[in-house]
Formats: structure tokens, sequence, C-alpha cells
């Protein structure tokens, strides 16, 4: 100890020495040396696709004599983590599923900064361009090509309390447009018990607009951006659209309640609280998972119509997935990113585990996709979806996306408050300024990605 | 001629001796070295970003003051402006006297209650904002929330309330929700410094006939004076810094909710930076709050000074 005493500046400096050496020896010894990394690593954000693929890429490895790693993260990390790795050039996987809208982000500024590789010829060759539902390349474009392979289409549809419709004497053939669908829902949305409290509405409405909103604005043929990236959402027919959107979702009259999200949307459903909920082919997986009670009391019907013989479907959703520039193995990427999405065989199976419609066209023959789900009521869930695929719109990606769907509600919901205070009174005046406004603003913003696009890297 | 205990030691310009051995500058070193290349280049380099438009480090153009100018006329930052301000009114306004309400009913409480009752208001803020933010959305559900159910219980009002959709009522919810979680915390500072207070000059003021709320403005309020500034100054600082909770609250819409009713300069800078990418963007917004901070904090304490001066 008298050398701690005689240590030259006091006992404390000594004491933090030692602690300092220990613990480098303690990091040094037990230090793993770190895995060599896999010919491909692959992260997905889905739990089912995660299920899915690990099942199939064993096959994959055998075949081709490699290591495949697959991870599984939370989408809203992996879309984070991705973004900032690739902007910071640190070690990114090969293939990344992502969701719609988050293209954008990955085809900023100059093509020689994109992330991510080009398929578009890759497609061509393979000659999968014809062979997948054309409407789905929209999504996963920038400036003309296309960066992320398509998962799948989510075709929109209705589903409803197939027991308390048929309860009501509601034929719902005949509800083929939203003008019969609106004025049945008016006869049947009612106060039940007389508190004074509505206790069955005809259909979930988001209060806020978002993605219901969104999802009709496609049906009838809107777009955030046209083809060449132009902002596209500011005309009479979305102004129209809003006006119909607030008569169905505020006032006396209206028809459609917000459930929410997770149990709120399971007990709404089973309380037969809202009867008809927006169903893409995901979440019809969805509801048989949270809501088993009602299994052979739900069923599905396509959208009605905003006109006679219209399109009877829309979009909501949508997963890619994307080659990253920095694999050290493309065309090896690439072999698995279609062995993942386009092996026939398989998606067979994984329609049956997720119910969602795959975007080859060639899958939907399948016996799979003709399987009646008892859930809801032995429909043939599969061939409803593929009939209705070819009709989906297509929806064009832009950097500043996000900004658009964040104009399209603020403008939504100004004109909303504007009906809440004044009515019907100015009504389209307002919308009409009110969408302009939003528009002009996601021009601004769009005007500084033109800055950055001509930038030399 | 004077003398001090050092003389004939080098003296550095701000008058203290000045070693002449290397050892304290060795043992400086790892701090100096870490805090240049941790605080110091990405403090110049913020400042530089802000001049510049960017997609992430790779490319960027310089834009002079477009940044700003872009700022100025940006509703969304308007909004993001008028939003965290008003939280930060409320903050200083409505949660603290909230605070000290209760830590002056916990004081004059017995030891065993008022270590219960501390742990009790003082525990949400151990969870976190994210968890308080998923519990409120939970609590603010539609015709099911707790929340909801309350409101229609006692006002007959509320059961279908859309806390987190609506845009009148989004302001509202993070309000609650921050009070929940806030009060307990800044309640625990007011408790300490009123168990420093005085008790004599409570008991001569009491004696010499004032009320309770005059023994408070007069003896209590000015004794606790210090602790009253620091809590407000980092309420206010917390507040222009209010991120988590919006985020988690308002989650579907980048924490911004419906006609940009929760978004706050701080989830602003956050979707400008880490979401579009444009780095120089979020930096500018960077340094827009951190003005705003120092202002703030500049005027609270001159204020606090001419109060003690009184």
């Amino acid at each position: 100890m008298r050398f701690v005493s005689n240590f030259p500046y006091g006992r404390a400096p000594f004491w933090l020495l030692v602690v300092a050496v220990v613990s480098v020896i303690l990091r040094v010894a037990t230090a793993h040396r770190p895995e060599a990394r896999p010919d491909l690593v692959v992260v997905t954000h889905t739990e089912a696709h995660f299920e899915a693929y690990r099942k199939a890429i064993p096959r994959f490895e055998r075949e081709h004599g490699v290591k495949v790693q697959l991870q599984f993260t939370n989408w809203a990390s992996l879309q984070a983590r991705l973004q900032n790795a690739i902007l910071a050039g640190t070690e990114v996987p090969d293939l990344a599923e992502v969701f719609e809208g988050s293209l954008g982000f990955f085809t900023r500024g100059p093509v020689a900064d994109f992330g991510v590789l080009d398929l578009t010829d890759r497609l061509r060759r393979d000659g999968l361009d014809h062979r997948l539902v054309e409407s789905r390349f929209s999504l996963w474009s920038a400036r003309g090509r296309v960066y992320a392979l398509p998962h799948d289409v989510h075709p929109v549809m209705l589903a409803y309390r197939r027991d308390i419709v048929e309860e009501l004497g509601i034929d719902v053939s005949k509800l083929d447009t939203w003008d019969k669908f609106v004025e049945m829902g008016r006869r049947v949305t009612r106060d039940l018990n007389g508190d004074g409290v509505i206790d069955r509405y005809m259909i979930d409405l988001r209060y806020d607009g978002n993605w219901s909103l969104d999802t009709l604005m496609f049906q009838r043929g809107g777009q955030f951006f046209d083809q060449s990236g132009q902002v596209a959402f500011a005309t009479e027919d979305t102004a129209e659209l809003i006006r119909w959107y607030i008569e169905q979702s505020r006032g006396e009259r209206r028809i459609g309640y917000e459930c929410g999200w997770g149990q709120s949307v399971v007990k709404a459903m089973t309380d037969g609280l809202v009867l008809f909920q927006w169903a893409p082919d995901w979440r019809t997986w969805v509801f048989s998972d949270e809501a088993p009670s009602l299994a052979g009391k739900m069923a599905l019907m396509p959208l009605p119509a905003w006109a006679p013989g219209g399109r009877r479907t829309s979009i909501w959703g949508g997963t890619g997935l994307m080659i990253m520039k920095q694999t050290r193995h493309p065309d090896l990427a690439w072999e698995l990113a279609k062995y993942l999405y386009f092996d026939t065989p398989e998606l067979g199976k994984r329609f049956l585990a997720t119910n969602i419609l795959p975007v080859l066209k060639d899958a939907w023959t399948l016996p799979e996709l003709n399987t009646p789900f008892p859930y809801y009521s032995n429909q043939r869930i599969g061939q409803m979806y593929a009939s209705l695929a070819p009709e989906t719109p297509p929806v064009y990606s832009s950097p500043v996306d996000a900004a658009a769907r964040i104009a399209l509600d603020q403008a939504y919901n100004r004109a909303a408050e504007y009906y809440t205070h004044h009515g019907e009174a100015g009504l389209m005046e307002t919308i009409r300024a009110e969408l302009a406004a939003a528009a002009e603003d996601v021009r601004r913003r769009a005007r500084r990605e033109k800055v950055l696009e001509q930038v030399v890297p | 001629m004077t003398t001090t205990k050092t003389a004939g030691r080098p003296r550095s310009w701000v008058g203290r001796p000045r070693y002449k051995g290397k050892a304290p500058y060795l043992f400086l070193s790892p701090y100096v070295v870490l805090t240049a290349a941790f605080f110091a280049v990405p403090f110049v380099n913020a400042i530089m970003l802000a001049f510049y438009e960017t997609n992430g480090p790779r490319s960027r153009a310089f834009v002079g003051l477009a940044n700003f100018r872009f700022l100025l006329t940006d509703s969304t930052f308007q909004r993001a402006l008028i939003n965290t301000t008003l939280f930060a009114l409320v903050s200083v306004f409505v949660q603290l006297p909230l605070s000290m309400g209760l830590a002056l009913l916990l004081n004059s409480g017995s030891n065993r209650i008022k270590g219960f009752f501390r742990l009790v208001f003082f525990s949400p803020n151990l969870v976190g904002q994210v968890l308080v933010g998923i519990l409120f959305s939970v609590l603010f559900t539609p015709r099911y929330g707790l929340v909801n159910w309350g409101f229609f219980a006692f006002l007959n009002w509320g059961l279908e309330a859309r806390w987190v959709s609506d845009p009148q009522l989004i302001m509202p919810a993070i309000i609650l929700a921050s009070l929940w979680l806030w009060v307990g915390f800044n309640m625990v500072y007011f408790l300490a410094a009123l168990q420093t207070v005085d008790k004599s000059l409570q008991e001569a003021a009491r004696i010499d006939g004032a009320n309770p709320w005059q023994v408070f403005w007069h003896v209590t309020l000015p004794s606790m004076r210090h602790v009253v500034i620091f809590v407000v100054i980092m309420s206010v600082i917390g507040s222009y810094q209010l991120f988590e909770l919006p985020l988690t609250l308002l989650s579907e819409s980048y924490g911004f909710g419906a006609n940009n009713a929760g978004v706050t300069l701080i989830t602003y800078l956050n979707y400008m930076a880490f979401r579009s990418g444009d780095l120089g963007l979020g930096s500018a917004v960077g340094w827009v709050v951190a003005v705003i901070i120092f202002t703030i904090s500049l005027i609270q304490i001159r204020l606090g000074r001419i109060a003690e001066e009184d």
C-alpha cells in the first residue's frame, strides 16, 4: 500500500488508472472475432415475410453454394437506419424490403448519389416487366427507372359484418356505386338505444382524412404526382372528393366513424359499431388474426365505383425489395430477389400464410389462390383480389412524397374545419383555395430538390 | 509592494498560477480531444451546414441564406413555432403552478405520506416520453379510451373525442400527457426547495397577521426564488425541445398531426433532417431553436436578477 500512497498524483488517480487498465485487458480478452460477412444479407420488416424467407432461403443457399443471412427489423427503424447508413456510407445489407413512399428518400439528389441499384434493364432482360402487374412499377420508379422489385399489388376491397348486414336486409351486390352505398349508410347509421350517441355506423372513415382519403383519391384516378413528377393532386376532382368525404365523416348526416388501429378496430367490428372496413389483401389477414371470434361472420365485396361501371378497387400500401449499390454480388442479389418474389410454388404457400396477392400474374392460377376462406364466409378471396388487380391504379413516387401527403391532409382538415363552422356555403371555394395552397407548398419543396439534382457529386 | 502565496510562479492571463509540469495538461488532454472531436468540430460543421442544401453528407449545394428564408415563409415552420411557444407558455403558467401546488400540499403532510406521494407523482417520469406517448394513445381512444370515458362521465362530453386526429384537440392532448409526465418531476424540485425555507420567517409572518397566501407570496416564494428561476428556465428549454411525446402520440403523421396541429420545432427539424435528408435545413432549424432558447433564457435570468434586487 506504500506504493499506492507514494503514487505521484495521489490514491484516486492510481485507482482510476487501475480501473482503466483492467477494463482494457477485459475488453481485449473477451473480444470476439467478428463473423465473416455472408455472401448476401437480406433485411425485412414483416414477420410473415421473415418466416416465409427463413424457410425458402436454405434451398437457394444449396442451389447456389452461398451463405445468406436473413435479418428482421421493425420497419420504422429499418428505414431510418438504412437511410442513415446509405447517407453516411457505412455498411448496409445487400437487399432490403421497404414500404411504399420511401423510395423518394433513396432517390434524392444526383443519380450518382442513389444508394440503390437501377433494376430496369434486369427486369426487361428477364421479361419480368410484362409478367408483373404493370401499375406497381410506378411506386418503385424514379426519373423513369425502376429501383425496387414490387412485392405485392394490395388491391382494396371492403370487409363487412356479413351476419349483421344480412340481418339488416342489405344486398351488397346492389351497392355498386358510392351513391348507393351512402344512401344505404344513411339508413343504417343509427342511435339504437336513444341515448344520443350513434351506435352503428356504415363505414370506418379516418376523421383526419389520411389513408382513407388517399385510397379514395387513387380509386378516382387521382395522384399526388404525375408520371413526370409534377404535383397533380390539386384538381377539381380531388376538391369534389374532399367535399364528399367531409359530408360522410362530419356533421349530422355522416355515415363514417374512425375506428383507429389495433384493438379499437377489433372492438368496433365485434360490437357491430362499424359495418364496413377497408380491406386491402394484407388487412384481411390482420382481421382474421386479431378478431378470430368473427370467423364466418365476415365477407368481402369490391369497393363501390364512383360511377356505374367504374373502377371497383384502389390500392393501399406496398412493399418493395431494393438491392443496395454497395453489394459485392449484384447478380447473386438479383437472383435471390427473383427467387424470393417470383418462385411460383413458394408464392402459393405464402398467399395462404399472409393473404397477400402476388404481383406475379402467373401465380394467380395456383390452387392456393382458389381456396375458400372460412373466415370470410368461404369466399375465394385470392380470386376476388386477382380479378381486381389489373384495375389497380398506378401511384407515382417523388422525393417530396411525404410532404405531399401531409399537404393534402392539411388542405382537407382546413376545409373540414371550415365546414364545421360555416357549413356548405362557400365550402367548394375553400377547398379549391386550400388545395391550391397545398400544391404550391409541395412545389416549393420540390424546387429545393431540383437544386440538389444538379449538383455534381 | 504586495505578495501572494503563489509569488514566484508564472501566472496565466486570468491571474491564476500556471503550472510548468506537463501532468495537468496530460490529464486534461482526453477531455480536450474528445470535446474537440465530438463538440467543437460538429458545432462548426452545423454552422456551415445551415448554409447548404444537402442530401445527407453526400452532396451539398451552397444556398447562402436560402434555408433561413425558406423557414421564414414556411407555414409548417411557423405553425411549429406557434405550437412550441404555446406549449412553453402552458408549461410555465399551468404545469409549474400545479407542481408548486402539489409540493405545498405534500410539504404540509407527514414524512411517510410525503415520501409515498413523491414517488407516485414522480413515477410517470421514470417511464419516459415514448412510453407515455404510447400509453396515452390508448387512453385517448375514441369511445373506448379511459380519458374519453372520464370526460364523458363527468362532463357528458368527449366519448367520441378524437384527441389525436382532431386538429382542435391535438395540442390539448399533448399538454394533458405532458402534465401527467412533468408535474411530478418539477414538484420534486419545489418540494426540496420548500424544505430549505426558514420556518422562523414564515412563523414570524404569521404572527404579524399574514394570511397563508401572503406568507407564500412574500416569504416562501422569495426564499426559493433560485430554484423557481432554475425550474422555469429548464421548463422553457425542455418545452422548446419537445419531441418524443408528439412523435409517439402522432406517429402516423411523423409527429405533425392533422393540419400540423401537433408539429413542434424539433419534430419539424427531425422530419426535415432525417426523413427528408435535408440536413442543411434541419441545421438551420436547430440554430433558430438555439437562438430562441438562448434569448428567452437570458431574459429570464435578467428578470430573476431584477426581482432579486427588488
